[in-house]
Formats: structure tokens, C-alpha cells, sequence
């Protein structure tokens, strides 16, 4: 036993101590940090002053801030939304018993695995493009003249645009979890369900649906971990450094503390870590809920 | 990972007619995907003036490939690229060796901190990196090193590799948890000793779910941006996410789209290829870390 004792010390060591650098203290001196006045980010401890949760009361009076959470709960909702129900469209076909399944699976998946950067860049500069746009080009080829005079990436337009962008790249990966969850499921429970009478449909809905709690959970929590974090679209698809139609508490975060652009009044880095805390809390909140409202009812299968 | 299940069922046209809606569904997607990235790719092989008259992909002056050779020669795509290169390889060798003995010890021994660390790690994959990110800064400036090149290299591979230290060990832990401990206990009779027993014997068993997991960190570290775009502050030290950024933002004035294509080929290329031989270990490796 004692030399297990050694042996898992010196395994473990270097793991534990990069986590306690890189999350754990970190964690803790942003949560300290967001009830207090800090100009600069790099000032030492002894320049700050203890404002209690006054942090948190100017950012909610501050409209552009209000703006950001709006545009991220509008991201997050029908996003949410839009990439859950095609995601598991998706992965029911895929294990519906189609043919060429790896193949399907593997372009679907692709879009997650190209740099984001890359990805904007194809559908701002290619799908959207007033000029030689493939939205402009398809709707031309319908003959609709009006959908294709469209200027996606006006102000009108730029947030759907945006978010339909990052949808798509997005429902691969969700698809992935849905189908692992669904192959899961023994294929016997189906034999019997059809042995029995029940409809495709039915199965889907009380079994496939019932027995797909979990991932579901899985699903909700990993997407609103990702649209928390939300921050390389939206820098991507504004023109300005404050665009009211595309910020997310993240890019103002951004310009609040590390000071992108002139707009945006003067550093504030307590702000910044107000912000680090509410975006985590929300985290929080929707992993709390889903668990609580979708039990594992210790369904076997 | 799931088993593949059936073996192929005979062609039942009865049974494939119900399947129609689903494969027309799945095609139009793929469709769209594959001229999504055909396009980007033809055009970068175009001139800017066929792609603003619409003939991109007819190709009429020609392949231009010197559009890659401008993109790789200006504006420091080369640099970025090899950045990129060594920040992926290097954190992912050095995940392996801090996380594999990590997640062996975790799976194996019953000791008290043991719980304690898993959910630590399980949760950290679920924080924001702006909650980590401010006290992170504040730290690294205070050490003055974001002046030395070298040194700031270093330091964004120990960010990345810390990063991604969680995710890693979670996803060895399920991994090792596999291995039956049959083979311990054999070494143990012939007086092998447990570290070395690790290092010779399981080390090697485990090679499958090390690769795969090693594949998924390297995609990841190569699209890495937001901890790049503050830490990699100059032009020698960003990698290719940040540097396309860049690129993009001043192709806007230059206006030469076949380059700015052909730049944003040569950042998902290396992951692209990967992906054509490695897709379905890359798949495994998403699945596998998350407990649905």
C-alpha cells in the first residue's frame, strides 16, 4: 500500500496542479474579483476596493450589456431549438437502418471539425455575399427575384444570418450524442414494441424519446456551455465593436477588459468578472433545472 | 462506443420505400455541406474577377495555384501554420504523459481525494473560459514574459495542455476503466512493480483510446481561438485561427478573394485530411467523453 501511496502521487501530481492553475484558482479570484472595483486587470490586489454587488447592479442598468444577454438567450432559445430538433431529426434517420450511415454521419459531422474562423469566413463571404452569394445564386434559379435581392448581412438580417451559421455548424455535433444515445437502446425493445403493434411513431415518441432523457440532459448542458462561450461569430459578423445586433456578453466582456475598440467606454475589469460569474451561473442554472425536471426514472435498457 | 450492430440486411424494396423521406433528407444536407466546402475550394483556385462575375468554378484563365503561393508567402500564413503545428503536436504529446498516468491512478486506486478530483474535472469541462480567463491574465503579465518570444510560445502550449487537461483525463479514465485488472494482477506475481507495470504493460494496451483522444485534442488545439487571440500577442507567435482572422479583416481593404480563399483552405486542410482517414476515431473520441 505504501508504495501505491508514492506511485499515485507522482501520477496524479502534475494533472492536479495544472487543474488547481488553470480552473481552479482562477475560478476563485474571478468570483472575488466581481465584488470589486478594478480598473486594470493586471492590478495588484491592493488597488481594488470592495463594492460589494454593485458590479452586478451596473450591469444590469447598462443597456448595451442588457443588449448582449438578450442576443445570447436569442441564441441559446432558438438555437437551442433549431439545432435540437434537426440534430435528432438527423440521428433518428441515421439509425433508422439507411444505407452508407458512416458516410452520412461523417459529412454531417464535418463543419465541427473546421476551424470556426474558416467556417464564418465560407458562409460571410460565399453563402451571404450580395455579389456571387449561394443564397443569392439558389433563389435567382427558383426565380425569386425578391428572396434573392435580400442583403444578408444588413442590419435586418445579420443576427438570423448569424445565427443560422452557427446552427449548422453546430447540429453535427449534437447529432453525434444523439445517435450514440439512440444506438444504445437494444434493438430487442423495438422488435418486441413492432411484435406488439406499436406504430414506427409511437416508438419514436414513448419509447425513443423516454429512454433518450439522459442525453438529452447531455445535449442541453454541452449547448449552453458552447453558446455561453459565444464570441468568435459574433466578432466575426460585426462590422462595429459594439453592434447592438450581434454582441454577446462575452465580446463585451472582451471590450470592457482587454479594450478592443474606443467605443466602449473606459477598462472595468471587475465588470469583466461580474460577467465571467453571471455567464456560469447560467450554466448552472440550466444543468440544475434539466436535472431536476428530467430524472433518470432508472430506466434499464 | 457503440458496437456496429446487423449484419446487411438483403435489399428489401418494401422496407427501403419507408426509408425514401429519410435518405432525401440526409442527401440535400450532405449537398449542401459538400458545396458549402467545394466552393471555397474551387474558388480558391480562381482569380477574384471570375468570382465576382460568377464563373468561378469554370475555371476559364485556368488553375491559379500561385493564389496559395501568395497566401503561404505574405502576410505570414507560413508563420501561423507552423505555430499551429508545434503548439498542436507539443500540447497533445504533453496531455498524453500528464494525463495517462492521471487517469490510470483515478480508475484504479480507491483513495479518498479520488471522488473529489473526478467531479473537479467533470465540472471544469462545463466552465466558461471567461471565468478563468482575468485571473489567468493578470497572473502571466505579472511574470513579464509576454515580451520573449520563446517563452510566451511555452507558455501558450502549457494553456492549451491545462485547458484541455480535463477532458483528457475524463476520457482516459472511462478508457482504462475497461481494462480488465487481470493483467496487474498477473505482473504483480512476477514481481513487476506497478509503475513499471503501467508504463509497459497497460501504457501500450490503451494505445486505441490515446489516439483517439489525442486526435480530437489536436483538432481542438488547432482551432483554438479566444486564449490564442489574448495570449499570442504578435504576429510570430499567433496561430492560424487568430492569424485568418487577421488576414480576413485586411483582405476587406485589399479585396483579393482568391487569396483569402485559397488562406482558408490552408487553415482546414490539416484538420480536413485528418478527418478523411481518421473520421470514425474522431467521432469515437466525441462520444466518448461525455456519460449520456
Amino acid at each position: 500500500m505504501k508504495k501505491n501511496k508514492s506511485m499515485i502521487i507522482t501520477f496524479l501530481a502534475p494533472a492536479v496542479i495544472l487543474f488547481c492553475l488553470i480552473f481552479l484558482y482562477p475560478i476563485i479570484r474571478t468570483l472575488i474579483m466581481s465584488f470589486f472595483h478594478i480598473t486594470g486587470v493586471t492590478d495588484p490586489v491592493d488597488k481594488w476596493s470592495f463594492i460589494g454587488i454593485e458590479n452586478y447592479i451596473n450591469l444590469f442598468q447598462t443597456s448595451l450589456f442588457r443588449t448582449s444577454m438578450m442576443n445570447l438567450l436569442k441564441i441559446w432559445f432558438f438555437g437551442g431549438l433549431i439545432v435540437m430538433s434537426i440534430s435528432l431529426l438527423l440521428a433518428v434517420i441515421l439509425t433508422s437502418g439507411i444505407r452508407g450511415k458512416k458516410f452520412f454521419r461523417a459529412i454531417i459531422y464535418l463543419p465541427n471539425i473546421v476551424s470556426a474562423v474558416a467556417l464564418a469566413t465560407m458562409w460571410l463571404q460565399y453563402v451571404y455575399s450580395p455579389k456571387f452569394g449561394l443564397l443569392k445564386n439558389f433563389f435567382e434559379m427558383l426565380g425569386l427575384e425578391s428572396m434573392s435581392k435580400i442583403q444578408w448581412l444588413d442590419n435586418e438580417h445579420k443576427f438570423m444570418a448569424l445565427l443560422l451559421a452557427y446552427c449548422f455548424g453546430m447540429v453535427g455535433y449534437h447529432m453525434l450524442i444523439w445517435t450514440s444515445g439512440i444506438e444504445r437502446i437494444s434493438p430487442e425493445l423495438f422488435e418486441a414494441a413492432t411484435i406488439d403493434g406499436a406504430t414506427k411513431p409511437k416508438q419514436f415518441r414513448y419509447m425513443t424519446l423516454t429512454l433518450l432523457k439522459g442525453v438529452f440532459k447531455t445535449n442541453i448542458t454541452m449547448w449552453s456551455v458552447s453558446s455561453v462561450a459565444f464570441f468568435l461569430w459574433s466578432q466575426l459578423f460585426s462590422s462595429v465593436t459594439a453592434d447592438t445586433k450581434t454582441i454577446t456578453p462575452m465580446v463585451y466582456m472582451y471590450s470592457k477588459v482587454f479594450g478592443a475598440g474606443n467605443s466602449v467606454t473606459e477598462h472595468d475589469a471587475g465588470i469583466g468578472a461580474a460577467v465571467g460569474v453571471i455567464l456560469s451561473i447560467f450554466v448552472v442554472l440550466v444543468f440544475t433545472v434539466c436535472n431536476k425536471t428530467l430524472k433518470d426514472d432508472d430506466l434499464e435498457f | 462506443m457503440a458496437k456496429e450492430r446487423e449484419p446487411r440486411k438483403p435489399f428489401n424494396a418494401k422496407r427501403e420505400a419507408k426509408l425514401i423521406p429519410g435518405y432525401i433528407i440526409l442527401i440535400l444536407w450532405v449537398l449542401f455541406t459538400v458545396v458549402l466546402l467545394g466552393w471555397v475550394f474551387g474558388a480558391s483556385f480562381s482569380t477574384t474577377k471570375e468570382i465576382y462575375k460568377g464563373t468561378a468554378l469554370q475555371f476559364q484563365s485556368g488553375f491559379h495555384f500561385e493564389n496559395y503561393v501568395k497566401a503561404w508567402n505574405g502576410s505570414h500564413v507560413s508563420t501561423y501554420f507552423l505555430n499551429s503545428l508545434i503548439y498542436s503536436l507539443s500540447s497533445c504529446v504533453l496531455l498524453i504523459v500528464i494525463c495517462a498516468p492521471a487517469a490510470y491512478v483515478l480508475s484504479r486506486f480507491k483513495f479518498i481525494a479520488n471522488k473529489v478530483i473526478q467531479t473537479g474535472f467533470a465540472s471544469a469541462m462545463g466552465v466558461p473560459v471567461i471565468m478563468i480567463i482575468l485571473p489567468l491574465f493578470s497572473l502571466i503579465s505579472g511574470m513579464g514574459i509576454l515580451n520573449n518570444v520563446i517563452a510566451n510560445k511555452a507558455l501558450l502550449i502549457v494553456l492549451y495542455v491545462g485547458i484541455n487537461v480535463p477532458y483528457t483525463t475524463i476520457f482516459l479514465l472511462t478508457f482504462f476503466s475497461n481494462i480488465s485488472r487481470t493483467y496487474e494482477e498477473a505482473a504483480a506475481i512476477d514481481g513487476c512493480p506497478p509503475k513499471k507495470t503501467f508504463w509497459k504493460i497497460i501504457f501500450p494496451m490503451a494505445q486505441s483510446g490515446l489516439a483517439t483522444v489525442t486526435i480530437f485534442n489536436f483538432i481542438n488545439i488547432w482551432n483554438e481561438y479566444f486564449i490564442s487571440l489574448i495570449f499570442a500577442n504578435s504576429d510570430s507567435m499567433k496561430p492560424v485561427a487568430v492569424g485568418l482572422y487577421g488576414m480576413i479583416n485586411s483582405m476587406k481593404y485589399t479585396g483579393d478573394w482568391a487569396g483569402m480563399f485559397a488562406a482558408v483552405v490552408i487553415v482546414f486542410l490539416p484538420t480536413f485530411i485528418l478527418y478523411i482517414f481518421l473520421s470514425e476515431k474522431i467521432i469515437g473520441g466525441v462520444t466518448g467523453g461525455i456519460k449520456g
